[in-house]
């Protein structure tokens, strides 16, 4: 019973060994030294992959919009990236100090969503306008933040590790953000499989029986809170990374957030490979129709319109209750049995 | 130094009734029907680029013929959200409740995004209307002949809107659903299409905002979205289903905006407008759930 048991939970999971995988075979088999472009392709999907999942955390479990995502992101970003610089350190050090304080920053602002009962209107609202305070501060701050000219930055590499291994700066990079994205993945997994996950839908279900029930609903608000804006804030450095420059213009609401919630809508809210199939997918579109300038976002529109419309669940979700609902598993399994 | 005060004052009530306006669009349709409408600003950009395609093919008119084309664009752009109510928006209204308030985020948004784009594509230049109202002196004050020139027209608005409001039927109908979306429905108020007849209504006041924007600033595609973000900030701090109240928030943030623009420079002043919504958002939340 017990290997029976243990072989059907491996079973479970062979879908994400086989996802992991395919992902530390990318670098070997697309990255080409020749063209860095297509392996910033590979870096660009990883990072928005955890951005996407990070929203999970908030948004999906929680069910706290938050629109400054490409804010949160700055605001780690510039914070390691000064810090880095005014002390002169690596910003390996310093990027945890960038996610704190982003962390903390996300923190706040949901604790008092929750202490003055927010719905998601006026979190979503809240955060919009934070969003464009940050891009005017920075902005406006030309002294510090370089203004809209931004600061030069590459400094996230392991050399060290390159001539170690004989991998290029680029497969480095992406392994480390492949690294970082198993870790918010086994995180997210943790969370929804233990107490908290049970609690969080008690939350989603009905906020004031679940604080009836004694659920310390602010508390868990500010702690998925201050986890999802800590994971932004730290992956927000490798995003500036991929552009050797860091400026306002990266982390605008157009360019990250729009991006990050049709990820996220895409790929199917609270669904664990969600993003990354998601990420994949939006990016790829992205480089798709880049070459056709702005129809890029007349396509995105139209797909965000769309895809709320008729496909609220996401594309991962759908295809499985397809997949289940049709037969399909059924048929699939006689023809394997040979029925 | 008085003068100086007077000049900032009229500069500031000229932005500040714009921004009552803008701030009017998003009031009554959120306020009306909970969809908070990120398509507001796209509607006035559309309508300052119409007014300008229009005095292109009609050289040498003067301010009466600015007033007759602007018309003619407000009209085209209330007859697109019109045909946006009729299609699209009509299955955000299919749902109810939060379900209502976040398919409307996104699909405005997707819209917006999508409207964006197409603007770029065939219109990406800037867009001035300059219509040469001269300067007046008035006690040593060099006013701003533009400024006058909308808060005049904007005083008229506000007369025709305040009309609409108190004194027709459909006014009062309006303000009915506002209030109780089944109240109304029970008194034989079709809310269905009072909020059809609202959207319009929104989007030609964005549409009229848009054009005396224009008179002051450049508007080209990409101010469409900060538009929209200022129109719902001022609707935030107005209260979101009080129209006296966006008036008034309006006119107030256009005159702090403008003092503190010429004090501290104009970032600053921008975040003066989202510091404001955010802390009326913070100490009364409850005027917009």
């Amino acid at each position: 019973m017990n290997a029976n048991n243990t072989l059907s939970s491996i079973r479970g999971q062979l879908p994400i060994i086989a996802v992991f995988a395919a992902l530390v075979l990318v670098p070997p088999l697309f990255f080409d030294p020749s063209t860095t472009y297509l392996s910033r392709r590979f870096i660009t999907v990883m990072i928005f992959a955890i951005f996407a999942m990070a929203l999970n955390i908030i948004f999906g479990e929680t069910d706290q919009l938050i629109l400054f995502m490409g804010g949160i992101a700055a605001v780690g970003t510039y914070t390691t990236v000064l810090t880095a610089e005014y002390f002169a350190v690596s910003p390996w050090l310093t990027l945890f100090v960038g996610a704190f304080v982003a962390g903390v920053f996300g923190g706040l602002v949901c604790y008092v969503a929750a202490r003055r009962q927010f719905t998601v209107i006026v979190l979503a609202i809240v955060t919009f306008a934070f969003q464009m305070i940050i891009m005017e501060v920075i902005v406006g701050l030309r002294d510090i933040t370089g203004g809209t000219t931004g600061i030069p930055f590459r400094d996230l590499e392991l050399p060290a590790v390159e001539s170690l291994t004989g991998l290029g700066p680029f497969a480095v990079q992406f392994y480390v953000l492949v690294g970082v994205f198993a870790v918010v993945f086994a995180l997210y997994t943790w969370l929804t499989n233990s107490k908290y996950g049970l609690a969080f839908a008690a939350i989603r279900q009905d906020e004031f029986a679940a604080r009836a029930t004694g659920i310390d609903v602010i508390r868990l608000k500010v702690f998925a809170g201050f986890i999802s804006t800590f994971i932004i804030g730290f992956v927000g450095p490798f995003y500036a990374q991929t552009t050797g420059i860091v400026i306002p213009g990266l982390f605008s609401f157009n360019g990250v957030d729009v991006l990050v919630l049709i990820i996220l809508v895409l790929g199917g809210l609270r669904s664990r490979l969600g993003p990354l199939v998601g990420a994949a997918i939006v990016i790829y579109l992205d480089n798709l129709l880049s070459q056709f300038g702005q129809w890029r976002t007349v396509a995105f529109g139209l797909l965000l319109t769309v895809l709320f419309i008729y496909f609220q669940d996401g594309i991962l979700p759908m295809a499985k209750s397809l997949y289940e609902e049709r037969g399909l598993r059924d048929r699939l399994t006689g023809l394997r049995s040979g029925e | 130094m008085l003068a100086q005060g007077l000049e900032l004052l009229i500069d500031g009530l000229a932005r500040g009734v714009i921004l009552s306006l803008f701030g009017l669009g998003i009031t009554l349709v959120f306020g009306l029907g909970e969809i908070l409408n990120l398509l507001l600003g796209v509607f006035a950009v559309i309508s300052v680029i119409a007014c300008s395609m229009l005095l292109g093919t009609l050289p040498g008119l003067a301010l009466a013929g600015l007033v007759a084309v602007a018309l003619v664009a407000v009209a085209l752009v209330a007859l697109l959200a019109l045909v946006l109510d009729r299609t699209v928006i009509s299955l955000v209204y299919r749902e109810e409740g939060e379900d209502r308030i976040l398919l409307g985020i996104f699909v405005t948004l997707g819209l917006s995004l999508l409207f964006e784009g197409l603007l770029f594509i065939y219109y990406p230049g800037s867009v001035f209307l300059d219509v040469g109202v001269p300067s007046i002196t008035v006690a040593g004050a060099s006013l701003t002949g533009s400024s006058i020139a909308v808060i005049a027209a904007a005083a008229v608005l506000f007369g025709l809107i305040y009309y609409f409001f108190n004194h027709t039927y459909l006014g009062i109908g309006t303000r009915t659903v506002i209030q109780d979306e089944t109240g109304a429905m029970l008194c034989g108020i079709p809310p269905r299409r009072v909020q059809a007849i609202v959207f319009v209504l929104s989007a030609a006041i964005a549409g009229v905002a848009g054009v005396f924007y224009a008179l002051e600033a450049e508007v080209t595609p990409a101010s469409s979205f900060s538009l929209t973000s200022f129109a719902i900030m001022v609707s935030i701090v107005g209260g979101v289903d009080s129209i006296s109240g966006t008036v008034a928030a309006g006119i107030v943030l256009g005159i702090i905006m403008t003092v503190a623009g010429a004090l501290f420079g104009s970032y600053l002043s921008t975040v003066t407008l989202f510091a404001a919504a955010i802390a009326v958002l913070v100490y009364k939340p409850e005027q917009i759930s």
